[in-house]
């Protein structure tokens, strides 16, 4: 407050901070846009669940519509590869439904009409044995998660010209009691996303779950990245999935071939 | 750590890093591989052919360049990168042998592009050349020679040598197996660099380019059918190989 020469009272800026705490209070409350606003950034974010085929919505929650014992979970492009070719060309996969959303850090502003390159995920049960899928919390099901990371994110105290990469590392959860197929992920390396979200979430519900993690110096899709993938064939949760392996190097040749993005700056 | 001293070329680390050149090396990475082989008479030089988009003319997608009638190079990284080190160096050669009434050393020229890509790590404003060069040929001397540079601006000559993606699994393979034997004559190491790019290559004979250059005989890019012919001679060899060792344990 500071008198001014006419002798009126004005009220000077304080950089002490604002004496009025009324008036803060009123300036941070939610107005009726701020709430519509964010209704809509809401329901935009809503994750939909729905069949390809039909685009029909999936009613009924699929976490009650298929039990199952293992539930295997593929993240980024060569892990998917390596599912694909290896483990979903032997037996018969049904589709169930997929799943879409769409966050504020997508590139689309239409949330609609997503093409089945945004965030996009597909669930397949094995239609001969239809306990193998499913994501219902049980007692007796096993989790198995493939992702890959770049190898410039491992920490290691040894020199890293003499890592092989790509290379294989694993994560489980308290309840995974059988041996992984390669060595454990040391300190001090973290997993980030997605993967580290699905083993929280097992570790919590006290779930049987291992993460099988492939630092690659290729992050697009790669021949001898998915190959880095084959001892996860050995495992419990893998084995009696996979039949038929020339097939299955034929079929992730194919893969490569249409996947390929053209690029011409690196040669 | 990393992130405050990684935007300036010209920063040094506090241990002694100069990451945009270790990340220049990383670009040299996503380039396909190239593999050279310095034999007695003749040296080598393949590369792994990246696949060619349906409507692009595949003269215009190389990775194996002549500088000068006795001298050629192979690169792996960024193209653009390539093409301006290449023509510097071409106009060396011709500067070189105009100047001087005699062609390029291929130490020279090793040694003139080493130090061009060394001032792009020194000067401000500027980023090192994200490529990596594997530089052959012969002297007047008849000895030949295989060179390899990096976006650090250093080089090394070489017995043989990888750069590019899945180079180290190259290097390991010849490390095993370059031998006097495996360089006896020029068409064993020809089929030595064969094999040793068809440990990383993902498509087999088809995506493979082969070079040689023969003692006082000008640069020889090979065709697609004569690949394929050391290719099918080299899966004969691996079977009847094979065959031998299941005799033995039986």
């Amino acid at each position: 407050m500071a008198a001014t020469f006419f002798g009126e009272v004005v009220k000077a800026p304080c950089r002490a901070g604002t004496e009025d705490q009324e008036e803060e209070e009123d300036e941070r409350r939610e107005t009726a846009e701020d709430r519509e606003v964010r209704r809509q950034l809401a329901r935009k974010r809503e994750v939909r669940l729905f069949r390809r085929q039909t685009k029909t919505s999936l009613e009924v929650s699929l976490l009650e519509k298929y039990p199952c014992s293992k539930f295997i979970i593929a993240i980024g492009n060569n892990a998917v590869a390596f599912l694909s070719s290896f483990v979903m060309n032997s037996g018969v996969w049904e589709e169930v439904g997929c799943a879409k959303l769409w966050n504020e850090w997508c590139r689309t502003t239409d949330t609609v009409h997503l093409s089945p390159t945004d965030a996009f995920c597909v669930f397949y049960h094995l239609k001969s044995n239809p306990s193998v899928f499913g994501s219902c919390p049980r007692k007796n099901m096993q989790v198995t998660v493939l992702t890959c990371r770049h190898v410039t994110d491992y920490k290691t105290a040894e020199s890293t010209s003499s890592l092989h990469s790509p290379f294989l590392k694993a994560l489980k959860t308290e309840n995974f009691k059988e041996p992984p197929c390669c060595s454990l992920l040391e300190q001090p390396n973290i997993v980030h996303d997605l993967p580290a979200a699905v083993l929280s979430y097992c570790q919590v519900w006290k779930i049987p779950a291992i993460l099988y993690l492939c630092y690659t110096d290729v992050m697009k899709l790669d021949l001898i990245t998915v190959g880095a993938f084959k001892p996860v064939l050995s495992s419990r949760s893998l084995k009696g999935l996979v039949k038929n392996i020339p097939q299955s190097t034929e079929i992730l040749k194919k893969l490569m071939t249409t996947n390929e993005i053209q690029s011409n700056i690196y040669t | 750590m990393a992130s405050r001293y990684d935007r300036a070329i010209t920063v040094f680390s506090p241990d002694g890093h100069l990451f945009q050149v270790e990340y220049a090396q990383e670009a040299v990475k996503k380039g396909s591989t190239a593999v050279g082989i310095r034999g007695t008479d003749i040296v080598v030089l393949g590369v792994e052919k990246k696949s060619v988009a349906k409507l692009q003319d595949e003269r215009t997608v190389r990775k194996i360049c002549a500088l000068d009638d006795h001298v050629c190079m192979a690169f792996a990284g960024l193209t653009a990168d390539a093409r301006v080190v290449i023509n510097r160096a071409r106009v060396e050669c011709q500067s070189h042998k105009l100047t001087v009434e005699d062609p390029v050393t291929v130490e020279y020229i090793t040694r003139f592009i080493a130090t061009l890509k060394q001032k792009y790590t020194q000067s401000n404003g500027r980023r090192p050349f994200g490529i990596s060069a594997l530089i052959v040929g012969f002297d007047d001397d008849g000895i030949p020679r295989l060179y390899q540079t990096d976006p650090s601006g250093t080089y090394h000559a070489w017995k043989a040598n990888a750069i590019g993606r899945s180079a180290k699994t190259v290097r390991e393979f010849l490390e095993k197996n370059y031998t006097e034997d495996a360089i006896a004559n020029d068409n064993e190491a020809i089929k030595l660099a064969i094999r040793a790019l068809l440990e990383v290559v993902q498509s087999g004979g088809k995506n493979i380019e082969l070079a040689i250059i023969r003692r006082n005989q000008p640069l020889k890019m090979f065709s697609a059918k004569e690949i394929e012919l050391q290719v099918t001679e080299i899966e004969k060899e691996k079977e009847e190989a094979e065959k031998k060792k299941s005799k033995k344990t039986t």
